[in-house]
C-alpha cells in the first residue's frame, strides 16, 4: 500500500496510468526504467531490476548473449543467401560459386555466414565451460530453482548448434562438403542392427544425392533454426525462473530483514519473479539499490555493446578471412586427405584408433570412437548436475575449492579433445598419416 | 457452477471435453505420424547392381579402376576377378599404389599375384593386395564380387550385390 501512496505524489494521474506512452533507453527515474520493461516486447524478457554482479564481465564473460547475437546474425545472413542458393545437385555448386563470385556482397554475406557459424560453435562450448567451472547449474539458495533443468536444455543447445553446423557444410556440394557428410553419416550406419537404417532415413537413401541435398537444406534453414530458437526462449525463461545468474544467488539473500526505501512504482520483478514456484527472494532485497539496478539502462547498455561487438567483429574478419570453395562433389574420388569439419576432427581422429580386435570378432572404430565415446561423454554432461555433490554455498563462484576434483576432469578431458583436435587439424596428411607441420606432404596423385 | 448439481449435463460436458480433446490428440498424432512417415523412402533410384564392364579382351593385364561402380578388376592373362573400392571402415574410396616388386601368394588355395595394395585417405586404412585389411581402422576386408560374362555379347559383368570369397576367378577360354 505504502507505494500506492508514493505513487500517488509522482503525478496527478490515477495509479495504472501512465503520463507517457513511450518508453526510453535513458530513463529519468526507476518508474520510467520499469516501464521500459514492460512496454516493451522485446525488453519484456528482463527484469525491471537485476543484481550488480550479474552484469560483470569477468564472471560471464557474456557469452550466452555473445551466443545468441551470433544465431541472430546467422539469421540474418542466412535469409538473403536463402534468394541466392538453389538447394539442387545440379544447381547447388554453381549457386554458391555465383554468390562467391558474381553476386554483389555476396563473398561477404557468405564469409559472415561461414564465420559467424565457427564462431558459435566456439562461443556456445565456451559458455558450457563457463558454466561448469562456475557449478552455475547449481541450485542456490532460492526455493523451485531447476538450474540442472536448464544445463540440459543448454547440452541439447549445442548438440543443435553442431548440427546446424553440419548440415550447412553440405550445402556447397563440393568436395570438401561431399565426403565430410560420407564419412559422418557412416559414422551413423556404424550403430548394430538399426545403423544401416539410421543412415537411410538421414540420407533419404542409400547414396548421397538430391534427397540427402533437400533433406539437409530443409533441417538447416527451418527445422534445426527453429528448435534452437525455441530452445533459447525457453532457456532465457528458465533464468528468471531461477532467479537469475547463479552469481546473484549470493547477494539475493539478506542475513537479516531489514528496511529499504519504498519503491515509487510496481516493479516487473515482483509480478515476474515471486509467484509460486519463483525463488524465495524477498522482494525487499531485489528493491534494494545497494545490490541492484535497473535493467533498463544498465543492463541493456551492456548487451547492446556485446551485441554490437560480435557484430562488428564478424563484420571484420568477413572482409578479411575467404570462404574456401573445393571442386564440385565427386562420387568417384575421394580427396586425400579427407578431412572433417573441424570442431568433429577429434571424432575423426578418435574412430581412426578405436578399431578393437577380439579374437577372430572385430569392432568398428566407427561405432565406438563415433557412436559409444561421444554418446558417453554427451551422457555424462547431460546428468552432471546430478554427480555434483559439492556444496549449494558455492554456487555460481569461479573454481571453487570443493569442485577442484571435477573442474580438473573438465579441463583433462578438453585437452585430450583439443589435442585431438589439433592434431587432426595439422598434423594429418595424406593417407591420414602423421606429418610434422614442416615435413612436406609426398605428391600423391589426386586421381588413380 | 449451479450445474454441476446436475449430475447428467456435467456428464455430457465432461464427455464433449475428452471428444474434444481426444479427437484432437488423435488428429496431431495421425498428422504427425504421417508427416514423419512420408520421409522413409519406399523407392530408392539406385544404380543397378548388374553393370556391363565391356569386352573381357579391353581390360589390360594387371588392374582396372572403375570409378562408377568403385571397384577394381584384375586380370591375369585369362582369368579376372573384381575387388571393391569402398573401404570397410567408414565408406571412403581407397586408392591403389603398385608394389615395386609384385608377390606370388596363395589366397584360399587359389594362386594370386598381388600387384598393388590398397590406402584410404580418410583414415589411413591398408589392405594388401587380395583385399585384406591390414592396418588402419578397417575392421574387415574389401568385398569381393561376382564376375560374369554376358551371354548376349560376351561383355564382362559385375555383380555389386552378390559378394564371393577370395578364391573365386573367372576364367575365360
Amino acid at each position: 500500500m505504502k507505494f500506492l501512496q508514493k505513487r500517488a505524489q509522482d503525478g496527478p494521474e490515477a495509479p495504472g496510468v501512465h503520463q507517457r506512452r513511450l518508453w526510453s533507453f535513458r530513463p529519468a527515474s526507476d518508474r520510467e526504467a520499469g516501464d521500459a520493461v514492460v512496454s516493451n516486447l522485446v525488453l519484456h524478457w528482463f527484469p525491471a531490476k537485476i543484481y550488480k554482479p550479474s552484469l560483470a564481465w569477468t564472471y560471464s564473460f557474456w557469452l550466452g548473449t555473445i551466443s545468441g547475437a551470433l544465431f541472430f546474425l546467422l539469421i540474418l545472413s542466412g535469409l538473403p543467401l536463402m534468394f541466392l542458393y538453389i538447394p539442387s545437385v545440379e544447381r547447388a555448386y554453381q549457386s554458391v560459386k555465383d554468390i562467391e563470385y558474381v553476386v554483389t556482397f555476396g563473398w561477404w554475406l557468405r564469409a559472415v555466414h561461414r564465420i559467424g557459424a565457427h564462431l558459435m560453435v566456439v562461443s556456445v562450448v565456451l559458455h558450457l565451460a563457463r558454466v561448469f567451472f562456475t557449478g552455475a547449474y547449481k541450485n542456490g539458495v532460492g526455493e523451485g530453482q531447476r538450474r540442472e533443468w536448464n544445463w540440459v536444455i543448454g547440452v541439447a543447445m549445442l548438440l543443435l548448434t553442431l548440427f546446424l553446423s553440419f548440415t550447412g557444410y553440405l550445402l556447397p556440394w563440393d568436395q570438401l562438403a561431399f565426403w565430410a557428410v560420407t564419412v559422418g553419416t557412416n559414422i551413423a550406419s556404424s550403430v548394430p542392427l538399426v545403423g544401416p537404417k539410421i543412415r537411410e532415413l538421414l540420407i533419404g537413401g542409400r547414396a548421397i544425392e538430391q534427397a540427402t541435398l533437400i533433406r539437409f537444406y530443409v533441417l538447416h534453414i527451418i527445422v534445426l533454426p527453429g528448435a534452437l530458437g525455441g530452445l533459447i526462449a525457453y532457456h532465457m525463461w528458465r533464468i528468471r525462473k531461477d532467479g537469475g545468474l547463479a552469481i546473484a544467488d549470493g547477494v539475493g539473500v539478506l542475513e537479516t530483514a531489514r528496511e529499504t526505501e519504498a519503491v515509487p512504482s510496481k516493479t516487473y520483478t515482483l509480478l515476474g519473479v515471486a509467484t509460486g514456484t519463483a525463488p524465495s527472494v524477498r522482494a525487499s532485497s531485489v528493491e534494494a539499490s545497494d545490490v541492484t539496478v535497473n535493467a533498463v539502462p544498465d543492463l541493456t547498455r551492456r548487451a547492446m555493446i556485446v551485441i554490437l561487438g560480435t557484430f562488428a567483429l564478424i563484420s571484420i574478419l568477413a572482409s578479411a578471412i575467404g570462404s574456401p570453395l573445393e571442386e564440385p562433389a565427386n562420387a568417384l574420388v575421394t580427396p586425400n586427405p579427407a578431412k572433417a569439419p573441424w570442431y568433429f576432427l577429434w571424432l575423426q581422429e578418435i574412430v581412426t584408433d578405436t578399431t578393437i580386435k577380439l579374437g577372430s570378432f572385430t569392432i568398428n572404430g566407427a561405432f565406438l570412437g563415433g557412436v559409444i565415446l561421444p554418446g558417453v561423454l554427451i551422457a555424462l554432461l547431460t546428468f552432471w548436475p546430478w554427480l555434483d555433490r559439492s556444496p549449494r554455498s558455492v554456487t555460481g563462484e569461479w573454481f571453487p575449492r570443493s569442485r577442484r576434483t571435477q573442474n580438473l576432469v573438465f579441463i583433462a578431458i578438453t585437452l585430450v579433445i583439443i589435442a585431438f583436435t589439433v592434431v587432426g587439424l595439422f598434423l594429418r596428411g595424406p593417407y591420414w598419416h602423421f606429418y610434422w607441420p614442416w615435413e612436406a606432404w609426398p605428391g600423391i596423385p589426386g586421381r588413380i | 457452477m449451479s450445474d454441476s448439481q446436475d449430475p447428467n449435463r456435467t456428464d455430457r460436458r465432461d464427455f464433449l471435453f475428452k471428444l474434444g480433446t481426444g479427437a484432437g490428440i488423435v488428429a496431431i498424432a495421425a498428422q504427425a505420424g504421417a508427416s514423419l512417415r512420408s520421409l522413409v523412402p519406399n523407392v530408392t533410384y539406385d544404380a543397378p547392381t548388374t553393370v556391363k564392364l565391356g569386352p573381357p579382351g579391353e581390360f589390360p593385364d594387371g588392374l582396372k579402376f572403375l570409378p562408377d561402380e568403385r571397384v577394381f578388376v584384375f586380370r591375369a592373362g585369362k582369368t579376372f576377378h573384381a575387388i571393391s573400392a569402398v573401404c570397410t571402415h567408414l565408406g571412403c574410396t581407397v586408392r591403389a599404389e603398385a608394389l615395386s616388386r609384385p608377390e606370388e601368394t596363395t589366397v584360399q588355395g587359389q594362386p594370386l599375384r598381388l600387384t598393388h595394395r590398397f590406402m584410404c585417405p580418410c583414415h589411413g586404412s591398408k589392405y594388401s593386395g587380395d583385399g585384406t585389411n591390414v592396418a588402419g581402422p578397417a575392421p574387415k576386408p574389401l568385398a569381393w564380387y561376382r564376375l560374369s560374362v554376358s551371354p548376349d555379347d560376351g561383355q564382362l559383368i559385375v555383380d555389386l550385390a552378390d559378394e564371393v570369397d577370395q578364391s573365386f576367378r573367372l576364367t575365360i577360354a
